[in-house]
C-alpha cells in the first residue's frame, strides 16, 4: 500500500488543530461541567467578542506582551488583537457596573483565547503556549483579599474534584512577596530584575549565577524553598536584621528596612490566609512556593497554579488583581482563575481525547 | 518511580561519574546493551528509570512529562527553549560554543556560517552587527569550513582536537556550556520530595570538589 501524495486538500495554519466527532463532544462536555459548577456557585455566564483593541488588552500589562498576540489593524486603522485571555474583556465589561455602584460582579465564561505560536498544536496544548485554547474561568470583582481568596481557592479545588484525578497539586505564591524579599536581602535593582526573570523561566541555575556569589544564591534559594505561611516563623531567616547593618550606603539601608517592613505586612496577611485554608481543609493538595512568579504586572496578591501528571503546564491558574479595574475607570479589588480545558483533557485521558479511543476514525463510517 | 532522560554520548559520559558519586543508581550493562530504557532499584532514591535519548530530544521528553527529569547540555536548552525547570548546573561535560574557521578568514567579514544552532548563531551574529547567511547542518560541521561551503562554523568545541585536525582555529568563544539537570514543571510539583533528594544528592557530590 502506498500513499499517493494527495492533491487539492487544504492546509491549515500552524498551531490550529481540528477536533473530530466525539472528541469535540468530550471537550464540550468538560466545558459544560465546569460552567455548570461555576453557575451553581453564583457565577453568571458572560461572553464577549473575540478581539479587542490592543490598548484595552495592554492596560496593566507590559507593552512587550503584545508581541505574543495575533494583531492587525481594523477598518479605522486602530490596532486590534485576538484576546490572549478573558480578564481584560471582563474588566472592561464590569467597570461601568462597578462605577455605577454595583458592589460586586461574579461572572464565569467559556471562551477561546489566542496567542502567536509556532509550535504544532498537539505539543502546545499539553505543554506550552497554544495558538488557540479553551479557557473556562471565573472572575469575582469587589471583595478585598482575605476570605474571598480562600473561597476562590476552594472553588478551584472543588472544581478539580469534579474530575477523577488522583494526583494533583495546587501551588500558591504571592505576586509581591518574592521581589520584596529580594529587596530585603539588599540586592541591587538590576540583580533583582535578573533573578525575577530567571524565576519566571524556571531557571534556578540562572538565579544562583545572578548572585555575586553562587553560594549565597544557593543559600537564598534553599531558604525560599522552606518558606511557607503554614509555619509563620519560616520567614525569619529571610529577614535577618543583623544582615542589614552591613549595608554601607545609608539610603540603601533604609530601602532595605522598608522592604523588610512591607514583607512583614504581606506575611501577616499570608499567614492569616494559610490559617483559613487549614481551617477549611484546603491544604491537602496545596503547597506554597514563592519562587513561582507570574509575568503579569496587574497581579497584586496571591497567585496560584494547578499541576497534574503528564501535562507540563498548569491546568488551572489564577490570582488576585486589585489594580486592574482602576485602569478601566472603576477602582475595585478582584480575584479569579481559569481552567485550560485542552490541558485538563490531556491529563484526564492521557492525551487520548484526540486519539482513536475517544472517537476518531474507527467511529466514522 | 522517577524517570530520567539522559542525553546520550558526551553529556552522559561526562555526568555519569558525578551521578555515581551521588550514589544514584546507574544502568549496569550500559556498554553491552543496545536497550534504550533501563530500570535500576535504589535504596535512597527508589526505582530510577533511564531513557537514553538524542540530546536535542531530551527537553522534548521532559516537557511532555514522559521523563520527570533530564540531563542535557545547556547548548540544547539555548537553542530550543522549552517550559522546563533548570534545576542544577552539573558542571560536567563542559565545553564552549565557538566561532571557528580557516586562519585565512580571520580578518575577513563573515559571510556564510555553518551550524547546528541556527537560532543561537543568528542571535550572536546580529549582536555583532554582522549579517550572515546561515547553513543548517546536523553533524560534522567542520567539514563545511574545510570544503568551502562556509567561511565560518558556529559549533561546540570541547578539546579543539577536531578543529586542529581540520586546520581550523577558534575566532571567538561565545558561550560556556555544561550539563544541566532539568525537570518537567508538573513532575517538579508532584514528585517534589524525590526530585529534591536527587538534586541535593548531586549538589553534595558537586561540592565535594569533583570537576570534569
Amino acid at each position: 500500500m502506498t500513499w499517493g501524495l494527495p492533491h487539492g486538500f487544504a492546509e491549515q495554519p500552524a498551531g490550529m488543530r481540528d477536533v473530530y466527532p466525539e472528541q469535540a463532544r468530550v471537550r464540550r462536555d468538560t466545558e459544560s461541567r465546569l460552567l455548570e459548577f461555576f453557575e451553581n456557585h453564583g457565577y453568571q455566564m458572560v461572553s464577549s467578542g473575540a478581539f479587542e483593541y490592543v490598548e484595552t488588552l495592554l492596560r496593566g500589562r507590559r507593552a512587550e506582551e503584545a508581541d505574543d498576540w495575533m494583531r492587525w489593524f481594523d477598518i479605522n486603522g486602530r490596532m486590534v488583537a485576538l484576546r490572549p485571555d478573558m480578564t481584560p474583556s471582563i474588566a472592561r465589561m464590569a467597570a461601568p457596573l462597578i462605577a455605577n455602584g454595583q458592589p460586586e460582579v461574579r461572572w464565569c465564561y467559556a471562551e477561546k483565547v489566542f496567542r502567536r505560536s509556532t509550535a504544532p498544536a498537539s505539543l502546545s496544548w499539553a505543554s506550552g503556549k497554544a495558538a488557540e485554547s479553551t479557557q473556562v474561568g471565573v472572575e469575582w470583582i469587589g471583595p478585598p483579599a482575605g476570605a474571598a481568596d480562600v473561597d476562590i481557592i476552594a472553588l478551584c479545588q472543588h472544581a478539580m474534584g469534579l474530575f477523577e484525578l488522583e494526583d494533583w497539586q495546587m501551588v500558591v505564591s504571592h505576586a509581591q512577596l518574592t521581589e520584596t524579599l529580594l529587596a530585603a536581602q539588599g540586592l541591587a535593582d538590576d540583580v533583582r530584575e535578573r533573578i525575577m526573570d530567571c524565576l519566571l523561566r524556571g531557571d534556578y541555575v540562572g538565579v544562583r549565577q545572578a548572585h555575586v556569589d553562587q553560594a549565597a544564591g544557593d543559600h537564598m534559594l534553599s531558604r525560599f524553598a522552606r518558606l511557607t505561611p503554614l509555619r509563620p516563623d519560616s520567614i525569619e531567616s529571610l529577614l535577618d536584621p543583623l544582615g542589614v547593618s552591613a549595608a554601607a550606603d545609608v539610603e540603601d539601608h533604609s530601602q532595605r528596612l522598608r522592604a523588610m517592613q512591607f514583607a512583614r505586612t504581606l506575611w501577616a496577611e499570608l499567614t492569616d490566609f494559610a490559617k483559613m485554608l487549614q481551617a477549611r481543609g484546603l491544604t491537602h493538595h496545596l503547597s506554597f512556593d514563592f519562587t513561582l512568579t507570574r509575568n503579569l504586572p496587574y497581579y497584586t496578591g496571591i497567585v496560584f497554579e494547578v499541576f497534574v501528571p503528564g501535562v507540563g503546564a498548569p491546568v488551572a491558574l489564577g490570582g488576585r488583581y486589585d489594580q486592574l479595574l482602576a485602569r478601566f475607570g472603576a477602582p475595585a479589588p478582584a480575584v479569579g482563575f481559569t481552567f485550560e480545558v485542552e490541558r485538563l483533557l490531556a491529563a484526564l485521558t492521557d492525551g487520548r481525547w484526540l486519539g482513536a479511543e475517544t472517537g476518531g476514525k474507527e467511529t466514522e463510517r | 518511580m522517577i524517570t530520567v532522560a539522559f542525553a546520550k554520548g558526551r553529556t552522559m559520559e561526562g555526568v555519569l561519574p558525578l551521578w555515581q558519586r551521588a550514589a544514584l543508581p546507574v544502568p549496569t550493562d550500559l556498554d553491552e546493551s543496545r536497550a534504550l530504557v533501563f530500570e535500576e532499584p535504589s535504596d535512597t532514591y527508589g526505582t530510577v528509570r533511564f531513557l537514553l535519548a538524542k540530546p536535542a530530544d531530551v527537553p522534548t521528553y521532559v516537557s511532555f512529562g514522559v521523563a520527570d527529569i533530564g540531563v542535557v547540555g545547556k547548548d540544547v536548552l539555548y537553542e530550543n527553549p522549552r517550559d522546563v525547570y533548570e534545576l542544577l548546573d552539573l558542571q560536567a561535560a563542559a565545553c564552549k560554543l565557538c566561532v571557528a574557521g580557516p586562519p585565512a578568514e580571520r580578518e575577513k567579514r563573515p559571510r556564510r556560517v555553518a551550524t547546528k544552532y541556527p537560532r543561537l548563531a543568528d542571535q550572536y551574529f546580529r549582536s555583532q552587527g554582522e549579517s550572515v547567511e546561515l547553513v543548517g547542518l546536523s553533524g560534522s560541521i567542520e567539514l563545511a569550513a574545510v570544503i568551502g561551503l562556509a567561511d565560518r562554523i558556529f559549533d561546540l568545541v570541547q578539546t579543539g582536537a577536531t578543529l586542529a585536525a581540520n586546520g581550523l582555529v577558534v575566532f571567538d568563544e561565545v558561550l560556556d556550556v555544561s550539563a544541566r539537570l532539568i525537570a518537567n514543571r508538573s513532575s517538579y510539583r508532584l514528585k517534589k520530595a524525590a526530585i529534591d533528594r536527587i538534586t541535593s544528592g548531586l549538589k553534595t557530590a558537586l561540592e565535594g570538589g569533583w570537576k570534569a
